[in-house]
């Protein structure tokens, strides 16, 4: 181990003599209050620049940056003493030191400043919140959302290979430890901070939340995030909101994600129902058959079921046909429903066929030798039906007349209309499928800038 | 209960409630006195207390496991880089626990006989051995990790204490943190035995207080209404 | 409940209620039978929909 610097910088709060640094120092005055109430802060002059300083988180903060040169200033010590001096313009932050806001219900102060990046890229804003009777909170920002952050007490507790728990909820791996550094800070903070003191970070997620990890030379820190509302941090401190764009967050929620599932329960509620009418409604009943005998030749044949009583004011009806005989024969029919009353005519044809064979890959059959036909909407009335049929066969390369065919032809009232189903199910599905594909495109997005990329076993 | 008394320093009155508490620091003069059997000794003196704005103070009143307790003292400890707050809480069956304070984060702990924590890093502590921040170990079964060790030194104190506290006296403090929040801490001190604490982690909501300290520009919180 | 939801539900509600009405009139676009444009006598006239289709 290469033998340690001699660390002249660093500040000693147990009186001068032992320590090397020098310079100028400050003392510290406490703000007086008014009536019985305690003070809330002290006061001292930038031993740098002289511009006057309050400490609102006293007997808490260790550092300050001033916010008129920018120095960093150890005031663990009843005097103030410089540990970096800048002379710098300082700049302006959205959020002053100073300005105050209520956030979730509870008031908070901002207090201090603090810009960090991964070596220059990836810059993000970190500013330190406090409340004397809830203590700290830091609020981050990257430009794409606000998030507010709460130090853990407790250790998250390792899940799986990669992964932690906190409270009972599972975050995934999301950012692999990266080192990064503070490139600019201001005003007070809790612990020694420096601009260039680098930390190494790690981040877990889950929709709306960010656990993150964070290791420096001096601890190893536990911190929860919670991703804020758009407009609550503009509410709070009366700023502009955040242009945004880009990618979404890594611990954003996916908007569509709620919406996707709401719209696949309903779906499947109307689905449901639909299967229920189709059932109810669905199916036929009453059938009556009649056999055509096809066995002379190849001339039509006819034949009459009836009279058929349709009672509802309109129905389905079936007409389904069966030659279970046939092979290599088909047999071409045509129905004809004439109401008695009305001389109303419903067309349909059909066809049963069947043929078998063999070639190189084998066996092969083709056709069915049962075909059914569905009417729509006849209205009530005394039915007939005709059925004319025609048989015809295929023999060796040749037609020839059918030999020996029967076909049996039923009418029955009622039909289920399998086109039907598939058509409400589809119209139904396709904008829940439409908003679902749309929430996973926006995870793949999200996940997009993950270390942890491909690993993407959905949460729920 | 509680007795009342003089300061041998300068003769302002000073409280004794518990004849486990038998240091009390005067509020005039700083001095650190002790009870000796019916003998009142002063023992040293500490510095003026820094000021904080921490929301607790001697008084603040809480319930803690659904005993209630009030803050009667306190030690402000300070390391390298920061400080903190022991605020000495009696419980109303006369017992005590330390409400520690520190960066905003509260936990509360109760001293404990150092055998029973059955833990080899707990013993090794303290018998002299140094730990390091990650070290784990397991007390009553339960996984407990090292979050923080350090030589911290007393900074002052207030109100009464176990213990004859003066400005400079150093301890070598561990403390460790478990997955559900709970909290242990071992502590070390030239002449004195090691102390064993165990507890958690507390919000100062759930402890219900009453009589926090009143800060200028800042609202009484919800919890406390 | 969002207003995208809402119209969704609505959406699905008139789909499945068109369906409920159909199934109960036995109405569907894709029926095979049809009204014939004027009345006729028994004896249609084949549209040779059979015949071997393989290969």
């Amino acid at each position: 181990m290469p033998p340690e610097p001699p660390d002249s910088d660093r500040p000693n709060p147990w009186g001068a003599g032992e320590s090397g640094a020098a310079g100028p120092t400050s003392p510290r005055t406490v703000v007086t209050a008014e009536g019985d109430k305690a003070a809330a802060a002290e006061q001292f002059n930038c031993p740098n620049c002289g511009g006057s300083i309050e400490i609102k988180a006293a007997g808490y903060t260790v550092t300050v940056a001033c916010q008129y040169c920018g120095s960093t200033l150890d005031v663990t010590d009843p005097d103030v003493r410089i540990i970096q001096r800048y002379e710098e313009e300082v700049r302006k932050l959205d959020l002053p030191l100073g300005s105050r806001g209520k956030l979730r219900g509870i008031e908070w102060e901002v207090i201090g400043y603090m810009r960090r990046s991964e070596n220059g890229t990836y810059p993000w804003d970190e500013y330190l919140l406090f409340n004397p009777y809830y203590g700290y909170r830091f609020l981050d920002t990257d430009g794409r959302g606000w998030t507010l952050g709460r130090q853990l007490t407790e250790m998250p507790a390792k899940n799986g290979l990669l992964g932690f728990t906190v409270d009972g909820e599972f975050y995934e791996p999301f950012y692999a430890q990266t080192r990064n550094q503070v490139d600019f800070v201001l005003g007070e903070f809790y612990w020694q901070v420096q601009v260039g003191e680098e930390a190494l970070t790690a981040d877990y997620v889950r929709p709306g939340k960010m656990l993150s990890w964070e290791s420096s030379k001096h601890e190893t820190e536990w911190t929860l995030g919670e991703l804020l509302e758009p407009n609550e941090v503009p509410d709070a401190f009366g700023v502009e909101p955040l242009t945004g764009g880009g990618l979404p967050l890594p611990h954003q929620p996916s908007p569509y994600k709620k919406q996707s599932g709401q719209m696949m329960k309903i779906a499947g509620l109307a689905a449901a129902a639909i299967i229920l009418f189709a059932i109810m409604f669905g199916g036929t009943s009453d059938p009556e058959t009649t056999r055509v005998n096809l066995a002379t030749n190849g001339v039509e044949q006819s034949a009459k079921i009836g009279p058929i009583e349709l009672t509802r004011p309109r129905q389905a009806v079936t007409v389904s046909a069966r030659a279970p005989g046939i092979d290599n024969a088909w047999i071409d029919l045509a129905y004809t429903l004439t109401d008695r009353d009305t001389g109303d005519v419903y067309e349909a044809s059909n066809v049963v066929e069947h043929y078998s064979g063999y070639d190189a890959e084998g066996n092969w059959t083709e056709g069915s030798r049962s075909s059914s036909s569905k009417f729509s909407m006849v209205p009530a009335g005394t039915y007939d039906l005709t059925v004319d049929a025609a048989g015809s066969q295929w023999l060796e390369g040749q037609y020839a007349a059918t030999r020996n065919a029967v076909v049996e032809v039923s009418i029955a009232r009622g039909a289920t209309f399998y086109s039907n189903i598939i058509l409400a199910l589809i119209v139904v599905f396709v904008p829940a499928i439409w908003v679902w594909i749309r929430h996973l495109s926006f995870e793949s997005r999200r996940k997009s800038d993950s270390d942890f990329a491909g690993d993407d076993d959905d949460d729920d | 209960m509680a007795k009342s008394e003089n300061c041998p320093n300068c003769g302002a009155e000073v409280v004794f409630r518990s004849s486990g508490l038998p240091a009390v620091i005067c509020d005039y003069c700083h001095s650190t006195v002790k009870r000796i059997g019916e003998a009142l000794e002063k023992i040293g003196e500490v510095a003026a207390l820094p000021f904080d704005v921490s929301p607790i103070q001697r008084g603040t009143t809480g319930k803690y496991d659904g005993r209630n307790f009030e803050v009667i003292g306190r030690i402000r400890l300070g390391y390298e880089q920061g400080s903190w707050n022991d605020w000495l809480c009696l419980f109303s069956d006369m017992t005590h626990g330390w409400l520690s304070e520190s960066d905003g984060q509260f936990q509360m702990v109760i001293e404990q006989p150092l055998e029973s924590s059955h833990s080899d890093l707990v013993q090794r502590i303290a018998a002299g051995g140094d730990a390091v921040p990650g070290d784990r170990t397991e007390i009553d079964g339960q996984p407990y990790f090292v979050a923080d060790a350090r030589w911290a030194r007393c900074i002052s104190a207030e109100g009464e204490l176990p213990f004859a506290a003066t400005t400079g006296w150093s301890v070598y403090n561990v403390d460790f943190r478990n997955p559900a929040g709970l909290s242990a801490n071992v502590e070390r001190e030239e002449g004195e035995p090691p102390g064993f604490y165990m507890g958690r982690y507390v919000s100062l909501a759930e402890l219900e207080p009453r009589y926090l300290r009143e800060i200028q520009g800042w609202a009484r919180p919800e919890y406390a209404a | 409940m969002s207003r995208g939801i809402m119209i969704f539900a609505a959406w699905c509600l008139l789909v499945t209620s068109g369906f409920a009405y159909a199934s109960f009139a036995g109405y569907s676009p894709f029926a095979d039978g049809q009204r014939a444009s004027g009345a006729r006598g028994p004896g249609g006239v084949f549209i040779g929909r059979g015949g071997p289709r393989h290969k």
